[in-house]
Formats: C-alpha cells, sequence, structure tokens
C-alpha cells in the first residue's frame, strides 16, 4: 500500500495540466477533433480501482504523449506503469497509437480510422479500452508480469457535434500477436458537452465556460471464439473536466461496473498539458521558416 | 529481443518522420480553393452588435488563435493575417464556416468542438480586428 501512496504522490509532482475547452473529457472514449498540427500535449493520467473481495486494490498511471503530425494524422505514445496494494509496483509497457481522419471537412457523423501496437504484460491495469473477457485483476503481478502481449487494435470512431453536443462511438478490435486468443471486440460510447454555450468578457476560472461534462458506457464484447456479453466487464462512467488554464485542463471520472466481472468502481484522473507550436519551434531548430 | 528491437526502430522512423514534416518550410499561401458553400455565406451572427460577446471572443481568440496567428492577428508563419483585406472582407457567416471545418490540411485545425456560439464570438471579434 505504502508503493501506491509514493506512486500516487509522485504523479501529484508532477507540472499540473488543464484542459482546453476543444477537448474532450473522456478517458476512454475518442472523438474526431485530433490535436492541433504541431502542438504536443503531455497528459499524465491514473487508473484507480476498488477490488472485489480477494483483490486487491491498484493505482495503474499512464503517461501520454499526443503530437499533431499533419492536421489529419495524430501520434500517440504511452508509458504504463501500476502499483497492486500488497504486491509490487511495476512498469507494464507502452503502446504507440496513430488516429487519421479520411476526410477533411466536418459531417453529420465524422469517422476516424485508429492504429495502435502495444507491447505490455498482462499485468497492465489501465484499461483504457475494455476488448474481450474480463481482465485478471486476481493474480499476484509477478505471475501476470511474465506473460507479455504484443497486441495489435484497430478502431472505427465516429463522432458527431450536434448543438453543442458531442456524440461519439467507436468500435474496437483487437488482435494479440503473442497468444492464439482470435480478434477480441470492445465498445466505447460517449455524450458530452461544455456547460456554458459563450464565453464571458472577463477571464474567470471556475466559471461554467471552463468545464464540459458528460458520460461513457465501455465494454468487452468477447472475441471470435467466444463473442457476447458472457464473462465481460462493461462499465458506466460520468465525466467531468475543468479548462485550468489555457493550455491544460483536469479530467475526472468515477466509473461504475456494470457486471460481476467489472470492478465495482474505477476512479480515473488525468491532467493535460498542451506545448503549442511544437512544430514550428522544432523548425526554427532545423532551419526552416517559423 | 528482435521483435522489441524492430517495434522500437518503428518508433523512430515515425519520430523521425514527424520531426521532418515539422520542420518543414512555411510559409502563408491563401488557399483559393477554401470556399464557403452559399448556405454558409449569407448566415447571419446570432450576436451582432453585443459588445460582451466581442469581449469574449477577444479571450477565446488569445486562447485558440493567438498561438498561430499572432495576438493582433497578423499571421505567424503559414498562418493568415486576419487583419488582411481578403479575410476582412469575408462574412461572418464565412469566418464561422471556416473555424468550423477548418482546413486540415493547410494546418488549420477544425474547432467544431467549441459551442456554436463561442465561434460565432470568434467571427465578432475578428471583424473587429482592425
Amino acid at each position: 500500500m505504502r508503493k501506491i501512496y509514493l506512486a500516487a504522490v509522485c504523479i501529484g509532482l508532477l507540472p499540473a495540466m488543464p484542459l482546453r475547452s476543444q477537448e474532450s473529457p473522456y478517458f476512454v472514449t475518442y472523438d474526431h477533433h485530433m490535436e492541433e498540427p504541431g502542438n504536443l500535449e503531455i497528459a499524465t493520467s491514473a487508473t484507480i480501482g476498488v477490488p472485489r473481495a480477494g483483490q486487491h486494490a491498484f493505482f495503474a498511471p499512464y503517461t501520454e504523449l499526443e503530437y499533431g503530425v499533419l492536421g489529419r494524422w495524430t501520434s500517440e505514445l504511452y508509458l504504463e506503469g501500476q502499483s497492486t496494494a500488497s504486491d509490487s509496483s511495476i512498469f507494464t509497457g507502452w503502446r504507440l497509437e496513430n488516429r487519421v481522419r479520411p476526410f477533411e471537412r466536418e459531417h453529420w457523423i465524422n469517422p476516424v480510422l485508429y492504429f495502435e501496437f502495444e507491447d505490455i504484460s498482462e499485468a497492465d491495469k489501465i484499461q483504457k479500452e475494455i476488448v474481450g473477457h474480463s481482465p485478471d485483476l486476481s493474480s499476484p503481478n509477478g505471475e501476470l508480469h511474465r506473460n507479455k502481449n504484443r497486441e495489435l487494435e484497430w478502431k472505427l470512431i465516429l463522432s458527431s457535434n450536434p448543438h453543442d453536443w458531442n456524440i461519439s462511438e467507436n468500435f474496437i478490435f483487437e488482435k494479440n500477436l503473442s497468444a492464439n486468443e482470435g480478434v477480441e471486440f470492445g465498445y466505447a460510447f460517449g455524450a458530452s458537452r461544455p456547460l456554458a454555450s459563450m464565453a464571458t468578457p472577463n477571464p474567470c476560472r471556475l466559471c461554467r465556460e471552463n468545464f464540459s461534462a458528460g458520460v461513457e458506457f465501455y465494454g468487452g464484447l468477447g472475441s471470435t471464439r467466444q463473442f457476447g456479453l458472457q464473462d465481460t466487464a462493461h462499465y458506466a462512467a460520468p465525466v467531468l473536466a475543468w479548462q485550468v488554464s489555457d493550455n491544460s485542463s483536469l479530467r475526472f471520472s468515477p466509473g461504475f461496473g456494470l457486471t460481476h466481472e467489472s470492478a465495482p468502481v474505477l476512479f480515473r484522473v488525468g491532467y493535460v498539458y498542451e506545448i503549442q507550436g511544437l512544430g514550428r519551434k522544432l523548425a526554427q531548430w532545423f532551419g526552416g521558416t517559423p | 529481443m528482435k521483435r522489441s528491437l524492430a517495434a522500437a526502430g518503428l518508433v523512430l522512423v515515425i519520430a523521425s518522420l514527424a520531426l521532418k514534416v515539422a520542420a518543414e518550410n512555411k510559409s502563408y499561401h491563401p488557399d483559393l480553393h477554401w470556399l464557403a458553400p452559399e448556405s454558409a455565406i449569407a448566415r447571419p451572427n446570432p450576436l451582432v452588435g453585443n459588445a460582451e460577446a466581442v469581449k469574449g471572443g477577444k479571450k477565446l481568440f488569445h486562447r485558440y488563435c493567438a498561438d498561430c496567428h499572432g495576438a493582433d492577428g497578423k499571421g505567424v508563419g503559414r498562418a493568415a493575417n486576419l487583419q488582411s483585406a481578403d479575410v476582412q472582407i469575408e462574412s461572418d457567416g464565412i469566418l464561422f464556416w471556416k473555424i468550423t471545418n477548418g482546413n486540415l490540411d493547410r494546418g488549420m485545425p477544425s474547432f467544431s468542438g467549441l459551442p456554436e456560439l463561442e465561434r460565432w464570438q470568434l467571427a465578432l471579434y475578428i471583424h473587429k480586428m482592425n
């Protein structure tokens, strides 16, 4: 348990970053908004699991580095770890994702194609997405960490912005290259909106325009070997984002397990900081015209 | 081990490509094909005459636009000079459409995630810039 506290303190010492209202409040669901080209977003988040009987509480922090390569191409690197009460703290792996927007203009429904490679151990508990059947939250880290998984993941992201709302649907497909598990399926749906529709004339931090709220639902749908809801985890999670400053934000979401295979509660917290114009600064360093 | 090395190599290739794209020489050239449809051109700004909305638009401009277009809107690198006659002649409806859709292949992001009235506030403020 002491290690969990230490990890929490370390996360708390990282430089804080607030959300821009353009930023999505979701933790699991993706919408169609890409990182602005040349901007680097650094996010530090954590998933905190409340255990069922026979399980241990865990704290799973992760860092995201998201870069807008082009207007329609965003790339993101994740570094992940976890700390389990009465067990150990470990680095569980990394993942690299790329999101590509096929259409340039806004439409009623905006598709985004998502490709990801993961190199993580079975001890990974950030639960960035839920696929297949319920994850193993009972076995000790030493046992789970021996099983390394290299996985490919695809998502079809569909997203709309009707009347200041965002409504997003993600359909997830995952193939483990390290074990013959078939293709696993999952889903995530989210709806959110800012709490105010106009900016006030004066600077403010706690006014409604700096908050957005919503709800997301996510879970697994089995695999090609056993498709369906049997032995799968599902969550309903209210989400809240607060834009702390012009380039940073905080997010919070308690996710409530809907099935016996789900954790009773998954708390998620995140802090995002955006470095604007990194591309231009790099251009200057590399001798280009800013 | 070989797979890990291959994966690390892939990360390096993608990072190098990203750096190369970021380091390209860029300067502003108007996109003559970035044209709002007829239905957008005549769309009236529901906030016209609202001085408070202009002030809010200024705040939004500094948060979302100033990094590329400059605090005075005159443009940085390949971002447009918003004080230029080419931009100022455009209706609020055109600016609203451009803010909403962006011009992703030319580096202008879409701001459709902002509430509609905030996008109208931005259009209002841009027309007050000069």
